[in-house]
């Protein structure tokens, strides 16, 4: 306290000059002089800036003074110092001081204590994965799902977990099988499990069916039967054969005559196959079955018609649509993304509809040179009442008579038929020419094979006689456009120009009537054709006079149908019994062949130069 | 329904199927063609499989679900459909 009153008196005394005994000025001059315009170092600033007060405390510049012995000694100060001392000798024994000692309280302490519960620690750990933040997240509609769930089941549960669900309520477990098993995700799945089954049971046939290589199980024992009858007909291999893959049958179709097949256009594994009897005795409502080529054992798909079907197609532009032909001149088209088994539209409103069989359909895509309405794809029709007809989808199926197959002048005794007395031969097949879709051929029952336009339908543009049953099948070849094959129950098989009148070719092998024929979609000089009892391949490069496979079926089963693939080299044939067998050729002269051939020709050639 | 008991018996007549198990989402079988104890095994078994199989496949995805499992053991092959409701199984010997 003491050095503090002398600091501000001496800083108060500054403020007077100082003189010593000769009058010199020797007034202390601060040691440092901040010069005013300087801006003044400020501290580290820690408090904030809006307190300035504290700033300013701490911002005293510091100054230091400069004390020399003269000022120290001065007379002010002296006189201090002399009393000072005067004061510390006369306080000893002087009645102005007197001593005295004081005593402080000491309280008394006290303890005090708290208890509390103990605090219970819990550990709680969520596993949160990245699919479960996902669902929080997306699934706010998840609490009303419960709540339908259990309007369902008829009882008023809190849409909690399952599990106190099934507390609640202990006939849980039945009503909600049954449930399960009517949802329609549970039929699905039940479908797409049957044809895991199946693959894991046909996968080497349905390998080489589509040309992969047909890998063993590693873990199959494989029984010595089948391996030797394999051997067998590999060692016969170098001629060419049919194998039998699988056949598509079930207890449906026993029995059943296979009257045409066809794949549909946009799904090249779903075969539609009709059943109905080709002849009048034995009539039966028919059958359309979609066959999938990934279950053989049941149809996807299954449609009972009132009569039975002899023609089918499906439709190029709408998939799904496949239209179908039956013995009772009906035409109806069918939607198969349905199980439904009522078709979308049914000729038989139609006034103008056949009277007879219709023999065969062809949807057919009218895209050049053709103005209005034409454009487009139309139902083609032709019946054995010796009409060829277009279908309309309007308001009902109607139709538009294309041509009527009238029979050619007749001369009967000498003279001539009465020309207006029109006799309509039975149409029993058409085909239109793949380029040029105004031409097309029709065979009738005469055996005449009539070609006609499509613009015209009075004449016809020319006419092929030669065969004398009636003709079954026309095709034209899908590779050289003016050659066509045809043919007919008088047991032959004629192969025509366009333009010659008469057949360049003629097959013939034993006294058979061919029921269906088909050219190879892949190979220009290969067709095969069905006759009763048999099924043919003819390679035209390697025999015209006998057929390159022959294949003979059962005693008692016709195959009535032949179906080519349009990707892989297999062959379908349908028969007499229901069944459809898949056939795949091999050995065929084929490019693959060429090479191997050569490539082991060079093989034993490179050996034969190293031993010399 | 005719339908469905329809296609489980033509699954059941197939080439070396050995058994049908349907269970629901709470791993308790409800419809079998084997006996109660192997029944009990594969459910409980593969209720555990399902969970694993389903967390790996939306953990690297979320939006993406299992649709089907399959097993491919010496003996057989184990096939499992699954959806939030319920699990089917089929075991199958293919080469029997």
């Amino acid at each position: 306290m003491f050095f503090f009153s002398s600091y501000i008196s001496t800083f108060l005394y500054l403020l007077r000059q100082v003189f010593d005994e000769h009058g010199q000025d020797v007034t202390p001059h601060p040691l440092y002089n901040p010069d005013p315009g300087v801006l003044q170092p400020k501290q580290g600033k820690i408090f904030p800036a809006h307190d300035t007060s504290w700033t300013t405390v701490t911002d005293f510049p510091s100054v230091a003074f400069q004390t020399t012995n003269a000022s120290f000694t001065g007379p002010f100060t002296k006189e201090r110092n002399k009393a000072y001392t005067e004061l510390c000798k006369n306080r000893l024994g002087n009645d102005k001081y007197v001593e005295r000692s004081m005593q402080t309280f000491n309280d008394a302490p006290k303890t005090k204590e708290v208890q509390s519960d103990s605090i219970t620690m819990v550990d709680k750990a969520v596993m949160s994965s990245t699919w479960d933040m996902y669902d929080s997240f997306c699934n706010k509609g998840d609490a009303s799902e419960n709540i339908v769930v259990s309007a369902e089941g008829k009882k008023a549960t809190v849409p909690d977990s399952s599990s106190m669900n099934h507390l609640l309520n202990p006939s849980g477990p039945d009503q909600n099988f049954e449930l399960i098993l009517q949802s329609d995700k549970f039929k699905q799945d039940l479908a797409v499990m049957e044809r895991v089954v199946l693959a894991n049971i046909f996968q080497p046939k349905l390998a080489a069916y589509r040309q992969l290589p047909v890998i063993e199980d590693p873990d199959c024992v494989q029984t010595q039967i089948e391996e030797e009858s394999w051997t067998e007909q590999s060692k016969n291999s170098l001629s060419p054969f049919l194998e039998h893959l699988w056949v598509f049958k079930c207890e449906l179709t026993k029995g059943r005559n296979v009257s045409s097949m066809t794949w549909n256009k946009k799904n090249p594994d779903l075969l539609a196959v009709g059943y109905g009897q080709l002849d009048f005795k034995d009539q039966k409502p028919g059958l359309v079955c979609c066959w999938s080529l990934k279950n053989p054992t049941w149809p996807d798909r299954i449609f009972h018609c009132e009569s039975g079907v002899t023609a089918l197609d499906f439709s190029a532009c709408n998939a799904n649509q496949l239209a179908v032909g039956m013995y009772d001149g009906t035409i109806a088209i069918y939607n198969v993304q349905t199980t439904e088994q009522t078709p979308i539209i049914d000729s038989s409103d139609c006034a103008n509809m056949h009277a007879c069989p219709v023999w065969q359909l062809r949807w057919v895509d009218h895209d050049t040179g053709l103005a209005g309405e034409d454009k487009g794809e139309m139902l083609i029709s032709v019946s054995g009442d010796g009409r060829i007809s277009k279908w309309i989808h309007y308001k009902g199926l109607e139709c538009v008579d294309l041509m009527k197959l009238k029979s050619p002048n007749m001369i009967v005794n000498n003279q001539r038929w009465n020309p207006k007395i029109l006799s309509l031969a039975p149409g029993l097949c058409f085909d239109f020419h793949p380029n040029d879709s105004k031409v097309y051929l029709a065979g009738t029952e005469e055996g005449h094979i009539h070609k006609c336009s499509y613009s015209y339908n009075e004449q016809f543009l020319e006419t092929y006689k030669a065969h004398t049953g009636p003709v079954y099948k026309v095709t034209w070849s899908p590779f050289c456009p003016d050659i066509f094959l045809s043919c007919s129950s008088d047991w032959t098989i004629y192969l025509w120009r366009q333009d010659l009148s008469k057949p360049v070719l003629g097959f013939t092998s034993g006294q058979k009537v061919v029921f269906d024929i088909m050219w190879s979609p892949h190979c220009a000089t290969v067709f095969g054709a069905v006759r009763e009892g048999k099924v043919e391949i003819w390679d035209l490069r390697v025999s015209s006079l006998d057929p390159t496979i022959v294949s003979v079926t059962n005693p008692g089963v016709n195959p009535t149908a032949l179906l080519f693939t349009p990707e892989t080299d297999c062959v379908l044939v349908g028969d007499s019994e229901g069944q459809v067998t898949v056939y795949k050729l091999k050995n065929l002269p084929a490019l693959e062949d060429v090479i191997r051939t050569t490539l082991s020709s060079k093989h034993t050639l490179g050996k034969t130069d190293r031993d010399a | 329904m005719a339908e469905v008991e329809e296609t489980i018996k033509r699954i059941q007549s197939q080439k070396g199927v050995q058994g049908i198990i349907i269970v629901n989402a709470e791993g308790i079988p409800i419809k079998s063609t084997l006996d109660n104890s192997s029944t009990v095994q594969y459910a409980g078994n593969v209720h555990q499989l399902l969970l694993k199989a389903r967390g790996m496949v939306r953990d690297i995805d979320p939006q993406n679900d299992l649709t089907f499992l399959r097993v491919r053991s010496k003996k057989n092959e184990i096939m499992i459909a699954p959806d939030k409701d319920y699990f089917l199984i089929v075991i199958q010997n293919p080469t029997e």
